[in-house]
């Protein structure tokens, strides 16, 4: 092996330090569990704090939770900070829902993914916790706050706003550069300055006080945490007899000494502060997609200075990066049955990206974008969820060492197309300094750092369900035909094409608004019983404006339900517009009768309708056209609206794994899918349906307006690895991202793993422990992923050039 | 693009559909769903079950009846027909991939060179567009067909398989004096040349059929580079789809030891080399 790897950047980037390995073997040798002491502490915390308002309910809350809960400095690790005793646990968050997990207390450790395990006496615990919280959560709110045509729409799986139903938001990427320049101290500052310029005989004045109040509790409360890291450093320093750990440790409390209550000094340090935000985020409240966003931009000027100074060696400083990339595996979280089905693998998505350019418009690669993707590349985990911005100015170099991360096989990075992401939000009205900033969210999701509650993952809407509705008069053919929608008449009283759009529009419109309500419903729950002051201390203009972002106080706000489905429809349409209406192979009340029996006796029917009408992804404008008009439809109505934190609803059209649960709600279609099976993933074309190779793929996925999408769309390929050996191979990749994005695609990620591997790994699970594979916006361990997930995976068209 | 027809009847080709002129018929059983209508609906009853390529091929007129009622599409027409704008309509899609890539058209078969006059207005086309064209070629033809094509080609990928013409008449049935002075030819002209060689066991994997490529393509004007390509079965299946037999039944592919041995031994020749054109 070659000690170093040489760069046209004339940078060397070391090997991997011994290290690393062994954090990588303590993590995963543990079975994730469930840790109750959150739980208890913040229901200790509101019955000490009833009288308060809500906003410094919480702050005292976190407050005591940084204060009381266990913490642990593990073995070897360099960046400190737990999120629970035991490393991959999940702690709980009664006060968002709890009574799921009551209900799933015995089959945690058994389901088929994402397993976690819980002993009797959590159990007990927890149970005790739960009847505190009883009617007073936001999912109960919520419910409450919802229509009954609401609840019945995502019964019948129309739409799903699961995941801020049940969880927090998250969602976000704070403002870790502040952090980094003026430490927690800075914000208190900035918290008081505003309190001064309140009045009192003012009413609006007095909330604002609370929240301000709430900040600086907060911020207090993370730097005395920072301080029991500290005491505890010096403590093990004490204790051990290797002098080398014990000048590690003294260095670890020497830094939790300084940050992350003043501006960071080393290169050490900003990333030790930088993690404390990270994980504080995540004890406040569960929302996943905490996105460290643009590391390689706010972190360069304090590995600069260090390089510049001789204070660190690069190969310290890489060894530093990993060791924090093995940290942001330790982050973990439960999920319900339900939600595991939609977001299966244990996935954090910390969205972390590198490249794109300065808010100035000039390219933004440095140093340390290259050393991120080497840390994915030592480490090989599937956090953090590393990607790439590209425009046209990306060096050369730069690609090709993001396609050698890609070859890896893990599925990372994904990659953005900044020349449709600025423009797509600067048309959601962000300036374009703000624009060209971008990073992102979650799976694919583009804010403002700092400056964004994007509420990115508002929903995940079932076009294919509405199509399904369109041809079914508005009723249900899954649940006993019960009428669901408004009456817009059955197939068979259909005489035109034309007919079966208008059906389509129409229902769109009904469902579309009741999605709208629900997130609404949602929204305000979490305004009134969650609102969260440390993470809002981190965005702009909560303090200025003197409110949470809960509450508004984003300077851009945003809510972005996900349209799946979309191959399906515009396949669909195709097979319903040529076989019936253009050819009359079929007659309307044949092809009306066939769904409703799930093709059963009517193979030969269903294969032509698979097999003689175009298919999305193939480059044939007849159906692409109307994959893009179905996916239009949808796009256009969610845009009318708007939130109760006073910003816009934006389209986003990307499934995570929400194609699986949702296309088990979805009877048969007519291109020729079965009932109760996948829909396809994001934008990509139904997997196998996509024959003319990888260019006609993503001219296809092109064809479709990526920039009213503005929430994000997402273009799974998956390529067998042969396909991308060599130089060669690295350039075939580079050339088709490039010229998916010339044809202004928004993203694309890119497994490289062989079906036969994906087949062996389904079946010696115990083999392929390490395997991590692109799920949907974000990656995760092949083996964790329950069956129906990987049998999805292992469909997906195999890409050869 | 693959062109259909050739001259040469090398048992190890993986594209038999290519070879023969005509559209054909291909079976593929995965796909057969067993509706039975081809049997329904063949007016000449050339349709049998009990055959691994389904049609029996002397009754077959190609009325395609029974493709166009298989569903399914296990019965499907290999080789279909189009005008050379039909073609470049298709070729025009990609237009965005060949600014990115470098890339451009490669003619492949069969034998690209087959249909050489509707290729040369192919070729026009492209250039016309500004595309990079490659032609994959055995160069069993006339010096004059190569003449014509040389100024609308910018790279020939020019099969090499062996240079002991009695071995060569041996198995691929034809004498390679030909093929070799048109080697000579197109590499000596404004088109770029690469040689490629299929490594065939027991046919030329041995040291001195590889060196005697190498000193051969050594002597071409401007040649850089052999590409060697390990023989596979992958086209198997298809032979057994056209009702044909597969004569390589017996031959394992050649191992990656096998092929890192004949690259370095090409290497010490003095030309580069490649496995599959991988760099």
């Amino acid at each position: 092996m070659k000690a170093t790897k040489k760069l046209k950047f004339s940078y060397q980037l070391p090997e991997k330090a011994p290290r690393i390995d062994t954090l990588l073997d303590d993590l995963m040798s543990v079975t994730p569990e469930i840790d109750p002491e959150r739980a208890v502490l913040i229901t200790e915390s509101y019955k000490e704090n009833e009288s308060l308002p809500v906003i410094k309910k919480r702050a005292k809350a976190l407050e005591k939770i940084l204060k009381e809960m266990n913490i642990v400095i593990r073995d070897n690790e360099l960046i400190v900070g737990n999120q629970t005793t035991k490393p991959r646990s999940s702690p709980i968050f009664p006060e968002f829902s709890n009574k799921w997990l009551l209900d799933e207390f015995d089959t945690l450790a058994e389901r088929d993914g994402d397993r976690f395990l819980i002993s009797e006496k959590t159990k007990e615990t927890l149970k005790e916790v739960f009847d505190y919280w009883d009617q007073s959560t936001t999912n109960e709110l919520a419910t409450s706050l919802m229509t009954q045509e609401a609840l019945e729409a995502m019964d019948a799986g129309v739409y799903t706003v699961g995941n801020y139903y049940f969880n927090g938001v998250g969602h976000v990427c704070v403002s870790y550069d502040e952090v980094l320049a003026e430490g927690f101290n800075g914000i208190i500052e900035k918290a008081k300055a505003a309190k001064k310029e309140l009045s009192f005989g003012n009413p609006d004045d007095t909330p604002k006080r609370h929240f301000l109040d709430s900040v600086i509790i907060t911020a207090e409360a993370v730097i005395e945490f920072a301080g029991r890291f500290a005491e505890e450093a010096e403590k093990l320093a004490e204790k051990t007899s290797d002098n080398k750990r014990k000048k590690e440790l003294l260095e670890v409390a020497k830094n939790c000494r300084n940050v992350p209550a003043n501006p960071a000094s080393t290169f050490h340090e900003a990333l030790q502060s930088f993690w404390f935000v990270q994980l504080v985020l995540q004890l406040e409240s569960n929302g996943h997609s905490i996105s460290p966003g643009r590391f390689d931009q706010y972190m360069y000027p304090y590995l600069k200075k260090d390089l510049d100074n001789n204070e660190i060696t690069l190969e310290k400083a890489q060894e530093l990066l990993d060791t924090l990339w093995v940290k942001f595996n330790d982050i973990n979280k439960v999920r319900d049955q339900a939600s595991t089905d939609a977001f299966g693998g244990y996935p954090m998505f910390q969205n972390l990206i590198v490249g794109g350019q300065t808010p100035g418009g000039q390219d933004a690669t440095n140093l340390l974008s290259f050393m991120c993707l080497e840390a994915t590349e030592h480490t090989k985990m599937p956090q953090p969820s590393i990607s790439v911005r590209y425009w046209d100015k990306s060096p050369e170099e730069f690609m090709m060492k993001a396609a050698e991360t890609t070859k890896e096989g893990l599925g990372m990075p994904a990659y953005y197309n900044d020349e449709v992401t600025i423009p797509s939000l600067t048309n959601r009205g962000l300036t374009l300094e703000d624009a060209r900033d971008y990073c992102i969210i979650g799976c694919v999701e583009p804010q403002k750092m700092g400056k964004t509650e994007g509420w990115h993952d508002a929903a995940f809407f079932n076009m294919a369900k509405v199509l399904e509705l369109a041809l079914n008069d508005g009723k249900d053919p899954m649940q006993d035909y019960k009428q669901l929608g408004p009456k817009t008449g059955k197939a068979s009283s259909f005489e035109s094409f034309d007919e079966v759009m208008d059906a389509y529009k129409n229902q769109m419109e009904y469902f579309v608004e009741l999605l709208i309500h629900s997130d609404n419903c949602v929204d305000s729950a979490h305004a009134e019983r969650a609102p969260l002051p440390f993470l809002s201390s981190m965005v702009d203009d909560c303090i200025d404006e003197g409110k949470s972002v809960q509450n508004g106080g984003a300077h851009y706000n945003f809510t972005g339900p996900q349209g799946v489905g979309v191959a399906n429809v515009g396949d669909s349409l195709a097979a319903v517009r040529k076989l019936v209406f253009e050819e009359k192979e079929i007659s309307i009340e044949e092809l009306e009768n066939v769904l409703a029996n799930n093709f059963d006796g009517h193979e030969a029917l269903r294969q032509k309708l698979l097999n003689n009408a175009p298919k999305f992804g193939n480059d044939i404008d007849e159906v692409d056209e109307l994959a893009r008009e179905g996916a239009l439809i949808y796009c256009k109505e969610v845009e009318k609206y708007e939130n109760p934190r006073g910003g816009s609803f934006q389209p986003g059209l990307y499934p995570v794994s929400a194609n699986v649960p949702l296309g088990a709600a979805t009877g048969a279609t007519p291109e020729g899918r079965l009932a109760g099976t996948p829909l396809a993933d994001g934008v990509s074309p139904v997997g196998g349906r996509d024959q003319n190779g990888p260019t006609a793929a993503v001219n296809s996925v092109a064809k479709l307006d990526h920039h009213i999408a503005s929430n994000g769309t997402l273009l799974n390929q998956k390529f067998h690895p042969s396909a991308l050996e060599g130089e060669n191979g690295s350039r075939n990749l580079n050339a088709l991202i490039g010229s998916f994005f010339d044809q202004k695609g928004f993203h694309i990620q890119n497994n490289v793993v062989s079906g036969d591997v994906l087949r062996e790994a389904q079946k010696n699970p115990d083999n392929y422990k390490n395997l991590v594979v692109r799920v949907a916006g974000y990656s995760a361990h092949f083996v964790s992923l329950d069956k129906s997930l990987q049998d999805d995976i292992i469909s997906r068209t195999e890409q050869c050039f | 693009m693959f062109l259909k027809g050739c001259p040469l009847d090398c048992p190890w080709c993986s594209n038999p559909e290519s070879k023969d002129k005509d559209p054909q018929i291909m079976f593929n059983p995965n796909l057969c769903i067993d509706c039975k209508k081809c049997i329904e609906i063949c007016p000449n009853n050339a349709v049998d079950f009990n055959l691994r390529g389904r049609i029996v091929r002397d009754k077959c007129n190609l009325c395609m009846e029974c493709v166009d009622h298989c569903y399914s599409k296990a019965l499907s027409i290999e080789g279909i027909e189009g005008s050379v704008e039909e073609l470049l309509f298709e070729l025009n899609k990609d237009r965005i991939h060949y600014r990115r890539s470098n890339g451009g058209i490669t003619f492949s078969g069969g034998e690209a060179l087959y249909q050489s006059d509707f290729l040369l207005e192919l070729l026009k086309g492209c250039k016309a567009n500004g595309w990079h064209t490659t032609i994959e070629t055995a160069g069993y033809y006339p010096k004059e067909t190569l003449e014509k094509i040389i100024p609308w080609t910018d790279l020939f990928l020019y099969d090499i398989k062996m240079i002991d013409d009695g071995k060569h008449k041996k198995v691929i049935g034809v004498s390679n004096k030909r093929i070799l002075a048109n080697a000579k030819f197109a590499a000596a002209s404004s088109a770029d040349l690469v040689v490629r060689t299929p490594i065939i066991p027991g046919f030329n994997d041995d040291k001195e059929s590889v060196s005697e490529i190498a000193e051969f393509a050594l002597d071409l004007k401007g040649v850089k580079r052999i590409d060697i390509l390990p023989y596979h079965r992958l086209g198997e299946d298809k032979y057994y789809g056209l009702g044909q037999k597969y004569q390589m039944k017996d031959i394992e592919s050649p191992s990656n030891e096998k092929m890192e041995q004949i690259k370095e031994l090409i290497i010490k020749k003095g030309i580069d080399c490649t496995i599959g054109g991988v760099e």
